[in-house]
């Protein structure tokens, strides 16, 4: 039995240890906003956070995540109004959709760490995050909006 | 791990040559009957606890999926396998039926309860130097707290003659000063403390030295660093290739958490030291552990974010939109960026790699299996993972981002016949 | 820690606890979707669940395409896949604008593949377009039958109400929609009834050309939007192909599945036996996971007689497209006037000929291809699924499972990303013809990403020629364009196909671009299919299809052409757009002709600064111009884009993009924004960093580590504009593409002088152009 909590819940899943994490999300748990897309961590479409930090679930064994505290796109927020959300829809930034959970979840992580980010380390951070639908620029706009959101609510909370 | 090491240590030493059946002759000491058994405050127990996590020595006398310190696990060597023995208080196959003065002659002499001498897989090099109170702890921790288990040790497969014990007697006269710690009263209490624990129960020295043809520790180039099961133990003194030279502080951190900031994390056997061992010790043991490798070292304790190759290394991580140019940095822009990123300075969980040791090292070896085998909850950081590109990328593509990060990044000597060690490294663990 | 739920191995078990236990205790939390029944097989992108809203009391149906309940909710069918577009909410709103609904009442169905829906297809940028008269049509009928109950209720003349915002009004008096549908509607139209229906005024529009609220976006940021990889289907089995080395003409000759009997959860694998032909020597390994039967798949040892194709290599493919246009005799001949060009070349002054050529492409849509097939307890076949031809893809499906009509039906889930590569639902075929062997047990196969690359309908690798011919005066006096590919109507659908006036047939959709607007005297354009091409991989449609790849050589052609003669580009071309006899345009749908693809060409060289804007070293704006897809639907297009060329390396640095777009009616503005970015971003892509080539029969490059689309890093700014036009709207999805690759390659022409002449433009050929 490999443990670790998602979502805030925890999950205990008796499966072989190199079963990426990606399959134990959809399929076990049953949360199936994450992606799979390419396989070898390369498009970022199954991105989840681990420990907070923004991981390719498709490459990750789950035996590695043992322990550990897991969100997927559905645990981001209750309402789905993470200030990436709400960004992300007030710009319209979605198209087919299939990338975007994994581009959230990036940008959340993104945000985390460089709360007021420049186009760089929107190009650093984010280009590992393929969207077919070539959506990027406004992603970009939705990152910067996100990020003025969020520190706009640390400043008035 | 340096489990094999040891083990080849062990296997040199029965090379030795000499008659030495009289000088070896050590008489068994009295099995102990149960009942017999003194009995341990809890507070001796607790320290005892501690004591045998600082010194994992679970790690080395657990098998896989086995029972703790129930033994068997296997060493690998050349010459055939050593099994680690059981030490669960089981008066059969483990360490029941010995005295506290049996434990004790082990720890300190390298010799069993039966007068046999034991290879110098276990490191009683460095045990020698431990207090008796503190041996005399472990003895009542293994004693009281760990379950017995019923489980024979196998038998080691080195063939005759080599596998007579008596052998390791030459090597320990050639090798081993036998005798308690004994003070610098030129340093403080608390380096004294490091000391004591660095070179005793942690037994450090035991990775991070190299070792002679023999297998012992060299004493002359002390922590100057070693090879350990394809990993590399990196050199704990002034010639760590680090670009931000290790401190005291840095030490402390990194045995606390994991992971060092403008250095890298505790992965591979590391993993284990910190997170099943060391880090048990209470805070004021893992300073004083830092102040004594931070002396070593002998750097001064200055802010990293001003280091001029720190400035670099930021700097040249900046995206370039011309990364389709080399196949190293084209990869790296898009499987590892996302977290090997740094905007205005390094920061915690997001590792540097033009400064990170495993990029430094004169072999590439623990960045190869960083990115084959990724990092997992219990190594680094604990909580947080890497992922594994063992089946996302070929050797030639690991090889290059290895090459991209040296020679582009980190701007040092280049690395040799990459490809080659990436596959070497990818079939010897081809389990995982 | 506190609640630790236990998810067992075995998926049969988990599938309980993981639906009854788990999820439902965690609210909205995951989503374990499957369509209810084949009476509700629809999907409703707006809910977490994707269930469509339910009628509340009595509805009313004034067509087939929607219905209005008790409590004023509109509810419209919409038998397009969503695929990025909105285009549900395109749709709906072209319809709640005409009923005069309140755009908050209104909700959207993506429909099941009943026959009443007629040809399912959504493809061609024609959604819109084909949209815009059925469902204006479909409002104007509920409005007139709601004024008229109203109107009977109120005792007035129908003409004296008004109808808004989900309010009929007249006479001071007001009744909801609700309370009409309450009152008890019957009202129906005939075909011809409808086609005689009043329609707005299009000043009257008050939803069209504004932005709304799009249905599909919200759950698409909270990863509830359910896309076909999710479908899941109580006792499932997962199925993961062991794939042959050819397309066609594979057979297997054994199967070796010892090893994988040591995988937990390993079932069984299959020899598939396709009546359809679809696929050619596949087997299936199917087990109780996703990751044990790929575990179980690598285990598996299967041999094969390959097909033919395992010895044809892209070169082998092009050559086969250069001898094919070498011979006069070969392809048909479009219908553009005077066709006969071999007089006017023999007394030409002077002549220009130039041959482009461009790579195989592969769609990566991000979501591979994936299908779940079962038989329902009546006997009909279900196939849930993100497809974009639902009409194409049922008889390859009743054929493979030996059923008649009606003997399927297939389930559209939202897509992750068509692009055209759902068009073709060859996918769904191995997922029933698991399903039947397993005694249509529920099977879920999806295809990893190497085995997508290696399975996908490629746009085709391609070949063009063109020749033009100049009088003394340096006149065009005829033109002639021959073009080389393999067709994906030809391999898919040959009844598309249409005649040429040599009585050759052709497939319209590997010819659009090459019958241009410019009047240039004799015109012939010839195009030929590629037999090598179509017998070694299927070839697809891909986004914008042979615009894409024709426009790349009329295009580069018109300014190669340009500075033969010593003229501006831009110039050069608005000479030859003259809007004059076939290029004068008709109505409804390219009223104007060649003066509004002149429009929007000079309206891009003005909002580019093209030729005016002093640029560095190296720098340069290029320009092309395009009708979009199809002579038949014109999108009027002017692209430009500012690269640099760095000459050392060869590098091709993109700065910025420019469109100007007349497509008539614009129906939704922000999806018609982001529609036409996207675009042109894939124009981008494939003029710069996609491409692969065909070895060994099959796409060699099959995952991000060698196939290496446009990312965040690579993406210009893109200004977009669009002309203002109450014209008929036309498609949107896939024109922007079309101009770009001919206006980098223009402008690196004009930065450094030298003429890149194949898709992708790699830094290596800039530099060998450089160096020659």
């Amino acid at each position: 039995m490999i443990e670790f909590v998602v979502n805030g819940r925890g999950v205990s899943v008796d499966a072989d240890a190199d079963t990426p994490l990606l399959w134990i999300i959809r399929d076990d748990v049953g949360l199936t906003g994450t992606k799979f897309g390419c396989g070898i961590g390369m498009c970022g479409a199954c991105t989840v956070l681990v420990g907070g930090r923004a991981t390719r679930s498709c490459i990750t064994p789950v035996s590695d995540v043992a322990g550990t505290e897991i969100t997927t796109i559905e645990g981001l927020d209750p309402n789905g109004d993470h200030p990436v959300q709400v960004a992300w829809r007030n710009i319209s930034v979605p198209q087919c959709g299939y990338c975007q959970s994994g581009q959230i979840m990036q940008a959340v992580a993104l945000l985390k760490d460089i709360p007021i980010p420049t186009d760089d380390d929107i190009d650093a951070v984010m280009t590992g995050n393929l969207c077919r639908c070539m959506t990027y620029n406004r992603i970009r706009k939705a990152v910067h909006e996100a990020s003025q959101a969020m520190i706009g609510e640390k400043n008035s909370g | 791990m340096l489990k094999s090491a040891l083990a080849v240590a062990a296997i040199a030493a029965v090379l030795v040559f000499g008659a030495f059946a009289i000088y070896a002759y050590r008489s068994p000491i009295a099995p102990l009957s149960a009942a017999a058994h003194p009995k341990f405050s809890p507070e001796v127990i607790e320290k005892g606890r501690i004591l045998a996590s600082a010194g994992y020595c679970a790690t080395c006398h657990t098998e896989q999926g086995g029972k703790p310190y129930a033994g068997n696990y296997p060493l690998n060597t050349g010459f055939g396998t050593i099994y680690a023995s059981n030490i669960t208080p089981d008066p059969e196959t483990g360490i029941g039926d010995w005295s506290p003065e049996a434990f004790r002659r082990a720890m300190h002499d390298g010799v069993s309860r039966d007068g046999s001498h034991l290879f110098p897989a276990f490191p009683f090099d460095h045990f020698t130097l431990m207090s008796d109170e503190d041996v005399d702890a472990i003895y009542a921790y293994l004693m009281s707290e760990v379950k017995p288990v019923k489980l024979a040790t196998k038998s080691n497969t080195i063939p005759f003659p080599l596998n007579m014990r008596i052998w390791q007697a030459g090597w320990q006269l050639l090798f081993v000063d036998f005798g308690r710690f004994k003070p610098n009263p030129q340093k403080s209490e608390q380096w004294n403390r490091g000391a004591y624990l660095v070179e005793g129960i942690t037994h450090c020295g035991a990775c991070h030295t190299p070792r002679n043809i023999l297998g012992a520790e060299k004493k002359s180039r002390e922590f100057a660093g070693a090879s350990i099961d394809e990993w590399i133990a990196p050199a704990l003194t002034a010639a760590n290739p680090s670009a931000v030279p290790w401190t005291a502080s840095e030490f402390t951190r990194y045995l606390q958490t994991g992971a060092g900031v403008y250095h890298g994390i505790a992965a591979g056997p590391m993993a284990p030291v910190v997170h099943a061992g060391i880090g048990e010790l209470p805070e004021s043991d893992l300073v004083a552990i830092g102040t004594y490798l931070g002396d070593i070292v002998g750097a001064p304790d200055t802010n990293p974010a001003d280091n001029p190759l720190v400035i670099a290394s930021l700097k040249a991580g900046k995206p370039d939109p011309a990364y389709r140019k080399d196949l190293g940095e084209r990869l790296y822009a898009t499987a590892c960026a996302a977290c090997h990123y740094n905007s205005k300075e390094v920061m915690e969980g997001r590792p540097d790699l033009a400064i990170n040791s495993a990029t430094r090292l004169d072999k590439p070896d623990n960045l190869i299996h960083v990115i084959l085998d990724g990092v997992s909850s219990d190594e680094g950081s604990k909580g947080i993972v890497m992922p594994a590109f063992r089946h996302a990328l070929s050797n030639e593509q690991i090889a290059a981002i290895a090459a991209y990060l040296r020679d582009k990044r980190a701007e040092l000597k280049p690395w040799s016949d990459l490809t080659e060690r990436v596959a070497s490294i990818r079939g010897e663990h081809a389990g995982k | 820690m506190a609640e630790v739920l236990r998810l067992p191995k075995d998926p049969r078990s988990s599938a309980d606890l993981t639906r009854r236990g788990f999820l439902v205790s965690m609210c909205a939390t995951g989503a374990v979707f499957g369509f209810p029944s084949i009476a509700n097989a629809a999907m409703n992108p707006e809910a977490p669940d994707g269930l469509p809203i339910e009628a509340v009391g009595a509805k009313y149906e004034p067509t087939i395409w929607y219905w209005i309940d008790t409590e004023g909710h509109v509810n419209v069918n919409i038998i397009r896949a969503e695929m990025g577009q909105h285009v549900g909410t395109a749709i709906a709103r072209i319809l709640a604008d005409e009923l005069g609904a309140n755009w908050d009442d209104v909700h959207i169905d993506h429909v099941d593949s009943a026959a009443k829906w007629g040809t399912m297809v959504t493809g061609g940028s024609w959604s819109v377009w084909q949209s815009w008269p059925v469902y204006r049509q479909a409002g104007a009928a509920g409005r007139i039958a709601l004024s008229e109950k109203a109107a009977q209720q109120w005792g007035i003349d129908p003409a004296q109400v008004t109808v808004k915002d989900g309010m009929v009004s007249g006479a001071g008096q007001k009744l909801s929609f609700g309370e009409l549908v309450a009152m008890g509607l019957t009202r129906v139209f005939t075909e011809e009834e409808l086609k005689q229906l009043p329609l707005k005024p299009h000043s009257d529009l008050t939803l069209v050309g504004r932005d709304v609220k799009a249905l599909d976006i919200a759950t698409k940021t909270t990863g509830h939007a359910i896309f076909g990889i999710d479908a899941k289907v109580d006792g499932m089995v997962y199925a993961a192909p062991i794939m042959p080395p050819t397309r066609y003409g594979s057979s297997i000759t054994s199967i070796e599945d010892s090893a994988a009997k040591n995988i937990k959860g390993y079932r069984q694998t299959l020899k598939l036996d396709d009546p359809s032909e679809t696929v050619q020597g596949w087997a299936m390994v199917v087990a109780d996971t996703f990751w044990a039967a790929q575990k179980a798949a690598r285990l598996v040892k299967v041999e094969w007689n390959a097909g033919d194709a395992a010895k044809v290599d892209e070169a082998a493919i092009q050559e086969r497209g250069r001898s094919l246009i070498a011979d006069e005799a070969k392809g048909a001949i479009l219908d553009t006037g005077d066709t006969d060009v071999a007089p006017v070349f023999a007394k030409a002054a002077s002549t220009l000929e130039a041959e482009y050529t461009t790579a195989t492409v592969l769609h990566f849509q991000l979501e591979p291809v994936n299908a779940t097939a079962y038989q329902a307890p009546d006997g009909v076949w279900m196939i849930d699924t993100g497809n974009q031809w639902q009409s194409l893809a049922l008889p390859w499906l009743q054929k493979a499972l030996g059923v008649g009509e009606g003997g399927v039906v297939m389930r559209t889930y939202l897509l992750g990303g068509g692009f055209g590569r759902r068009l073709n639902g060859d996918y769904a075929v191995p997922a029933a013809l698991t399903s039947k062997a397993l005694g249509g047990a529920p099977v879920k196969m999806i295809l990893t990403r190497p085995q997508d690359a290696e399975f996908d309908s490629p746009r085709s690798p391609s070949v063009q020629n063109i020749r033009m011919a100049f009088d003394a005066d340096n006149n065009v006096i005829a033109m002639d364009s021959a073009a080389t590919a393999g067709w994906p109507t030809k391999a898919m659908i040959p009844a598309a196909m249409e005649k040429g006036v040599n009585g050759e047939m052709y497939d319209p959709f590997a010819a659009d671009g090459i019958d241009h607007w410019y009047s240039v005297g004799a015109q012939r354009a010839r195009v030929i299919s590629n037999d090598l091409a179509e017998s070694t991989f299927r070839p697809g449609w891909l986004r914008s299809v042979s615009p894409g790849w024709i426009n790349w050589a009329i295009e580069s052609f018109m300014s190669e052409a340009a500075a033969k003669l010593g003229q501006d580009p831009v110039a050069f071309r608005l000479a030859h757009l003259k809007a004059e006899g076939r290029n004068a345009g008709s109505a409804p749908n390219s009223v104007g002709g060649a003066s509004r693809q002149a429009n929007v060409l000079k309206r891009v060289a003005d909002l580019s600064g093209y030729g005016k804007t002093k640029l560095p070293a190296d720098t340069a704006i290029g320009i092309a111009t395009t009708y979009g897809q199809s002579r038949s639907m014109p999108t009027w297009v002017g692209g430009a884009a500012q690269v640099h060329v760095d000459r050392k390396t060869g590098r091709v640095a993109v700065d910025k993009l420019w469109l100007v777009i007349d497509c008539g009616t614009v129906v939704d503005p922000n999806s018609a924004h982001a529609q036409c970015e996207g675009a042109a971003l894939w124009g981008l892509s494939m003029a710069l960093y996609e491409g692969t080539e065909i070895e060994h029969g099959l796409p060699s490059a099959r995952n991000l580590d060698v196939y290496t689309p446009l990312r965040m890093i690579d993406t210009p700014e893109v200004v977009i504009e669009f002309v203002d036009s109450t014209e008929v709207p036309t498609g949107l999805g896939e024109p922007g593409t079309t101009v770009i690759a001919p206006a980098i390659g223009n402008a690196i022409f004009e930065a450094v002088g030298v003429r890149l002449r194949h898709l992708p433009i790699t830094p290596a050929a800039v530099r060998a152009a450089l160096e020659a």
